[in-house]
């Protein structure tokens, strides 16, 4: 497991924190945020290459705050593999293979050699053994530094933005890896990312963190359906976020600033600010559409453009306020909508999220 | 495809840097075509010419190794490290290169000199800075000191601080990882550092002169030999030191200059 309680880390002037959080042993965590949401702090905190202001670290169930990096025993692997270009491959996996359980012997040497072929198997780079990092692909640089960590036996493995220098089939192929790993050698991984599609890939539970706080932990649909905050709702690709307050004495209809109105259904919190919309929730119909049904928003408006983004496409609609939803190409084929054409919006009131 | 016109730009830089080179060749040319092969080879069997180019050498190379070992450490936390201090440190490292090396002799020399605090100290136990091999490379160090700790410096800081944050992880002490990791990445700029150092070191007259007339380093020979003989008599040993240290900065050139070309194609 790992754990950070009350956890305050600094870099000049900027802070994250106090932050607390508890990943079980054998769960993927992905520490989700934006960039300079102070994601990759929190991992040089854990990893005891930064000293945290406050707080206390947990690895494995030990304290490691006071542990220098290399007692702590966790495994790290940056954006760009950061293999050491001096080193050839198998010298690489094996530096930290010699550290390992006291083993100090040279890679070509028993029982490290057997380890060191049992590594290059489990993340497929046998055949690499001999390079030098220079020759190798992204994806390739990355299995040979998720090798190098695992020689060491680490208790948790911290990845900081692995898969972001790394072509689309090497990523899936390395999400394969991370999870294998993660699975079957029951490893706690806690991997930082600032793309929501790579960690829906991997991850068990989403740690969103925005502008150095902890915004919301949970699984990744309870983060992407039940946004916390609004930094959160943004982050999870909600397109629609409106500035909202209940109408008086109507509790299933909300007030948007912007002008206009939306049905909701579920409980109500008190202190509703804001309502959030996913693209993907809104349908887009003909102007002439028929009736919706009762507990639905129903809105009309004009298309001020329409964004393709290849299977997919985000048709703005000014109701006011300005909804965007997500329509497929077939359906944009069908519509026969563009810039200009007049357009219904069905809105479900279960899509409508309050913050 | 861009067409590969030669503009006037570059043809500008061509002729300054023409220029340049030809203002440094011109004169160590000049002066090897003057003394002349036969003249080098007789100077080379003159015992006094001999004695002082090795101690020349030698005496640089001392200052360098002592450098080394006391100044790529400072190199590496000047590097890595921020504190309080650390520009007034640096400053101080490189006040050397602007300080007058008569000045520095005189400087090193209410120090390290009989009646200086230090040579006081180190008189009993029989070191003296003055008219001695130590006082040459005294000042050798002090002058030529800056040239390996700031390009150290320089190198070390250009290798990414996070080979080392995952050799700590890995297993590694702040020192392993320095040895193992960083110091195999930048050993080529310590040393050229180191080589730069050298060569500053060989060619240092001001301050050595103060300290340490005798014995006679190449430069002090030259100036001796110049003063007393003329131009002619002061070739010889002049020349000799330019083409040792010439063949020395060649060798470690040709050892550096690999990785560069390396580097361009990487990054190609």
């Amino acid at each position: 497991m790992i754990g950070l309680h009350g956890v305050e880390v600094a870099a000049g002037d900027f802070s994250v924190g106090p932050l607390d959080l508890d990943v079980p042993a054998g769960e993927y965590a992905v520490l989700l945020g934006p960039s300079g949401a102070g994601k990759t702090l929190v991992l040089e905190a854990l990893a005891g290459v930064r000293r945290p202001r406050a707080g206390r670290l947990l690895v494995d169930g030990v304290d490691v705050t006071r542990l220098p990096a290399e007692r702590r025993r966790v495994g790290l692997v940056f954006q760009d593999g950061l293999l050491f270009p001096h080193l050839s491959v198998a010298e690489n996996v094996a530096y930290g293979l010699h550290r390992s359980n006291g083993e100090r012997t040279g890679w070509r040497r028993r029982p490290a050699a057997d380890r060191l072929g049992q590594l290059a198997g489990e993340v497929g780079i046998t055949r690499l053994m001999d390079r030098r990092p220079a020759t190798l692909s992204g994806g390739e640089r990355q299995r040979v530094a998720l090798a190098r960590a695992l020689a060491a036996r680490p208790r948790a493995l911290l990845l900081d933005e692995p898969l972001s220098a790394v072509d689309v089939e090497a990523r899936e192929g390395l999400q394969d890896l991370l999870r294998r790993l993660n699975v079957d050698e029951g490893l706690t991984v806690l991997h930082v990312t600032h793309d929501l599609g790579e960690a829906f890939a991997v991850g068990g539970l989403f740690v969103v963190l925005a502008a150095g706080r902890l915004q919301q932990v949970g699984a990744p649909l309870d983060v992407l359906r039940r946004p916390a905050s609004v930094e959160v709702a943004r982050f999870a690709g909600a397109r629609n976020v409106f500035e909202a307050r209940l109408v008086p004495g109507d509790s299933n209809r909300l007030a948007l600033a912007a002008g206009g109105t939306l049905r909701i259904s579920g409980p109500v919190p008190a202190d509703v600010r804001h309502a959030v919309v996913r693209a993907d929730e809104i349908t887009v119909l003909p102007a002439d559409h028929a009736p919706v049904g009762e507990g639905d928003s129903c809105l009309t408006g004009r298309v001020r453009r329409v964004v393709c983004a290849g299977a997919t496409s985000v048709v703005e609609v000014d109701v006011p306020p300005l909804f965007r939803a997500a329509i497929t190409a077939r359906e944009l084929e069908t519509l026969h909508i563009g810039p200009g054409s007049t357009v219904g919006l069905r809105v479900p009131a279960a899509a409508v999220h309050l913050v | 495809m861009r067409g590969r016109r030669p503009s006037l730009f570059w043809a500008a830089c061509v002729v300054a840097g023409a220029l340049l080179v030809a203002f440094v060749v011109l004169p160590a040319a000049s002066m090897v075509v003057g003394a002349g092969v036969g003249l080098l080879g007789e100077a080379l069997r003159q015992g006094d010419i001999r004695r002082s180019l090795w101690l020349t050498v030698s005496a640089a190379l001392i200052a360098t190794a002592i450098a080394f070992v006391v100044g790529v450490p400072l190199a590496y936390l000047l590097a890595r490290r921020d504190f309080v201090g650390k520009r007034a440190i640096e400053g101080i490292i490189d006040l050397p290169i602007v300080f007058p090396h008569t000045a520095a002799g005189i400087a090193l020399l209410t120090v390290y000199g009989r009646e200086g605090v230090v040579g006081r100290l180190l008189a009993p136990f029989g070191i003296s800075f003055t008219e001695t091999v130590a006082g040459i490379v005294l000042a050798m160090l002090f002058v030529s000191l800056p040239f390996l700790v700031d390009t150290a410096r320089e190198t070390f800081a250009l290798v990414d601080e996070r080979y080392e944050h995952v050799a700590r992880t890995l297993g590694s002490s702040p020192g392993g990882a320095f040895l193992r990791v960083t110091f195999p990445q930048a050993w080529r700029g310590v040393l050229s550092g180191a080589v730069l150092m050298w060569g500053r070191g060989i060619s240092e007259f001001g301050a050595v002169i103060i300290l340490a007339y005798n014995p006679k380093v190449i430069s002090v020979l030259t100036f001796e030999r110049f003063e007393g003989f003329g131009l002619r008599a002061a070739q010889p040993p002049a020349v000799l030191i330019v083409i040792v240290a010439f063949v020395v900065f060649l060798v470690a050139r040709t050892v550096l200059l690999p990785r560069r070309g390396r580097s361009r194609k990487d990054a190609s």
